[in-house]
């Protein structure tokens, strides 16, 4: 999910595995995709406590937050956008070819004797019943799923 | 197996009160109140073709044998068999309504 305070997950997938590009980039952006400027944790020996406990949170910060205006002065030429998507469709070409064929699309065979299957006794009512109930409570409890806006997603440093 | 051995065995289905037998292609053999019921073919085929793409995860085949449409009166009961879908209309015995 690329939104922000989730950098912290940004490189795990759902599975908890590693993401990686579909194109690894010889010469990766000078800034760190969340258009911050990369902080260096390693504080000298020479610095105060309080200079290291700055630099903590700065470094927390740059990676807790995506600049939108940083974002937004990357500019890319025509041609590299062209370059770009030939790049990808052509990985994508690649990729989808080693993929195994697709299962025909056919119904899958759920029993070998239907007659005995269809004429077996109806499912019991209060199974019926009971289905309904957790039905409805699913139901009533994905109704009053809400989202809770606590703060603004995008904010304006006053930098002095 | 022949249609005639098929619908054999779904006439002595007890309570039936109709079945249809429906291939990809379309309907094979109907009686009863499902006669020529093409409509109630093709909403009982998207039925069972969605109940189908359900999987529990870790096994790759659907994990049930028959699919019970249950109304007030009757019951639709539906499996698939060899690339067959067959639906049976079976009298609902069971009259307490269902409260949700």
């Amino acid at each position: 999910m690329g939104c922000c305070y989730s950098s912290e997950s940004d490189s795990t997938g759902t599975n908890g595995e590693i993401t990686e590009p579909l194109i690894n980039h010889k010469n990766p952006a000078s800034k760190p995709p969340n258009g911050t400027d990369w902080v260096t944790p390693n504080v000298p020996s020479a610095r105060t406590d309080e200079q290291a406990l700055l630099t903590s949170i700065l470094t927390k910060t740059a990676q807790n937050i995506i600049d939108v205006a940083a974002a937004e002065s990357v500019m890319m030429e025509q041609h590299e956008y062209m370059d770009k998507a030939r790049q990808y469709s052509t990985k994508l070409v690649v990729l989808s070819n080693s993929l195994p064929p697709k299962k025909a699309l056919g119904l899958p065979s759920l029993t070998s004797q239907p007659h005995q299957v269809l004429a077996s006794d109806l499912v019991p009512y209060s199974d019926v019943q009971q289905v309904s109930k957790i039905a409805a409570y699913a139901y009533s409890a994905i109704s009053q799923i809400k989202v809770d806006a606590k703060e603004e997603l995008v904010v304006q440093f006053a930098i002095p | 197996m022949a249609t005639a051995a098929i619908t054999a065995g779904l006439e002595r289905i007890p309570d039936q009160l109709g079945y249809l037998v429906i291939s990809e292609d379309g309907v094979l053999a109907s009686a009863g109140e499902l006669e020529n019921d093409e409509h109630t073919a093709g909403v009982m085929m998207q039925m069972v073709r969605t109940a189908c793409r359900f999987r529990l995860p870790g096994s790759a085949d659907p994990c049930f044998k028959r699919m019970s449409v249950i109304l007030e009166d009757f019951v639709y009961t539906v499996t698939v068999s060899g690339q067959k879908v067959f639906v049976v209309k079976r009298q609902n015995n069971q009259h307490e309504p269902i409260n949700v």
